[in-house]
């Protein structure tokens, strides 16, 4: 009964913040006589609504959400093969790391977002700088927690393998990658932010499609409406992205979670 | 023994980054398999780096501008967003209230990246330091709120029993126990948000600016100047990781008494 009674109470507050702040929206956007004519959120939901059966460029929101994911899915499963195979060889052989921390660690700090230009001249503007780009997003959190999983496992479970006749080798694929795999998750989670921002980057700078151009090219047009429909794509779609690795992690580390 | 393989390793490790540059320095001057427009050698980005620190060509302003532009943006924004989302973020995990009111509508803002937020602030509010700080606030602010309200949220139910138990009214209480036992969350939510600033100003000043780091290798790539790209890219990494290495220090000034 009190149980229920806190639900209803949790709903009521949400929902009452949210039709304060959208009606004082509401209201600001519709007495403000700017020039740049900000739109109110009945017209952007009506908008969104709109996109979602009718082309805008040349593709409903449903296409352009499509190609965005497109190239998220692409450079994230090459950063998550290779971040996650460099960050566990670097983490349990020594002579992978001394040869390749040090470079790592050189490149690590440069943020994904300055290779944009870098990553144009290499690839062109077409779909592979996109891919590289997303890729070095998701690379550096996949790699840093790999590694950090394969330091970090339990010195007792080594010895006792070792104890038992494991070799080196064995160690490594029946304790360490097992062991690591908690922490890859929540390098997972960390990498797929990254990567959908980056995305969002790479098609602004220079795309004809997806999400990214929708909300560029309503700058281009001045239309302020578009924009932020595109901006609540972006938060739809980006919620759902978290939500589900959210579900996965639960999914695949039952026996992580047992006592917490 | 030990001593010896540490040795060795280390010197595995210098040889790899000697490596590194040497590849890159045959792959681009010596048998110029890759071409100047696409990858400077080594030596050229040394040289431009000398020649940018005083030369205004080809994009306006000398390195040290540029470098004191994108500091004057990140600071502010991220001054900004450390002290209006670190007190938020307390004040939601500590008053009921003001959680079940305000938390659905942040965790609604927060699924969209501040990237999505340029292409609007530059309409709004143009191309000046107002519009990149807006963004770099955003990304600042958003970590912040975060991580002190799980900060706030960790303290343990015991220890405000105790406070309460010795008569501590509920804000002495939160400036004794909690917001102590939250420090080194919040620092961790300040450096998290430092690294987003950084990369999310780069960003803005890409898409929509005259001066700053992220202009200069913008422009780089409109002159097929790769040689100043690269410059850019190792002066963002390089400030990138002062800036943390300075709040790593603050941090272990203030934190005091870190449970393990």
């Amino acid at each position: 009964m009190r149980h229920n009674y806190g639900k209803i109470r949790v709903v009521l507050y949400g929902a009452g913040t949210f039709l304060v702040l959208l009606s004082l929206w509401q209201i600001a956007a519709m007495t403000s006589n700017s020039e740049i004519g900000f739109p109110t959120p009945v017209a952007v939901i009506g908008r969104f609504f709109h996109m979602l059966s009718n082309k805008v460029g040349s593709y409903t929101i449903w296409g352009h959400t499509l190609w965005s994911l497109s190239r998220v899915v692409i450079g994230y499963l090459l950063a998550c093969v290779l971040g996650v195979v460099l960050g566990l060889t670097m983490g349990w052989f020594p002579y992978v790391k001394a040869l390749f921390k040090p470079v790592f660690d050189l490149l690590r700090p440069i943020a994904p977002l300055a290779w944009i230009p870098l990553a144009i001249l290499w690839f062109g503007i077409g779909e592979k700088y996109k891919y590289f780009l997303i890729f070095i997003a998701a690379f550096v959190p996949f790699t840093l927690n790999s590694y950090a999983g394969a330091v970090r496992v339990d010195r007792q479970l080594i010895g006792a393998a070792r104890m038992l006749g494991a070799s080196h080798s064995q160690v490594f694929f029946r304790i360490v990658v097992p062991s690591a795999v908690p922490s890859i998750f929540s390098g997972a989670q960390v990498a797929l932010s990254n990567a959908w921002m980056t995305m969002l980057a790479a098609e602004m700078v220079r795309s004809s499609e997806g999400i990214g151009w929708l909300i560029i090219a309503g700058q281009g047009i001045n239309d302020m409406t578009q924009m932020i429909a595109g901006m609540l794509a972006i938060g739809i779609v980006g919620f759902l992205l978290a939500n589900g690795m959210r579900l996965l992690e639960r999914r695949c580390l039952v026996w992580n979670n047992q006592g917490k | 023994m030990k001593k010896k393989s540490k040795l060795k390793f280390q010197i595995i490790s210098i040889i790899s980054l000697i490596a590194f540059f040497a590849i890159w320095q045959l792959l681009t001057d010596v048998y110029r398999v890759i071409p100047s427009t696409m990858l400077p050698s080594p030596v050229k980005v040394l040289q431009t780096i000398g020649m940018k620190w005083s030369v205004k060509k080809p994009d306006g302003s000398t390195l040290p501008q540029h470098i004191l532009a994108s500091l004057q943006v990140s600071g502010l924004g991220f001054c900004l967003g450390a002290v209006i989302g670190v007190p938020l973020g307390v004040i939601m995990a500590w008053w009921e209230k003001a959680d079940l009111s305000l938390k659905p509508v942040f965790d609604f803002v927060r699924t969209i990246p501040p990237i999505a937020w340029i292409p609007i602030m530059i309409v709004l509010l143009g191309i000046g330091v107002v519009a990149k700080a807006s963004i770099v606030f955003l990304s600042a602010f958003i970590p912040c709120v975060i991580n002190s309200y799980t900060g706030i949220k960790a303290t343990k139910t015991v220890h405000i029993w105790v406070a309460q138990t010795f008569g501590g009214s509920k804000t002495r209480t939160l400036f004794k126990v909690a917001i102590p036992t939250a420090l080194p969350y919040i620092f961790t939510g300040l450096k998290v948000s430092l690294n987003s600033s950084w990369g999310a100003l780069v960003a803005a000043e890409m898409l929509g600016s005259a001066s700053g780091l992220g202009y200069m290798i913008q422009m780089g790539r409109l002159l097929s100047r790769a040689d100043l790209i690269v410059v850019g890219m190792i002066v963002i990494g390089i400030i990138g990781t002062i800036l943390s290495a300075f709040l790593d220090s603050l941090e272990k000034i203030v934190v005091k008494g870190e449970v393990r």
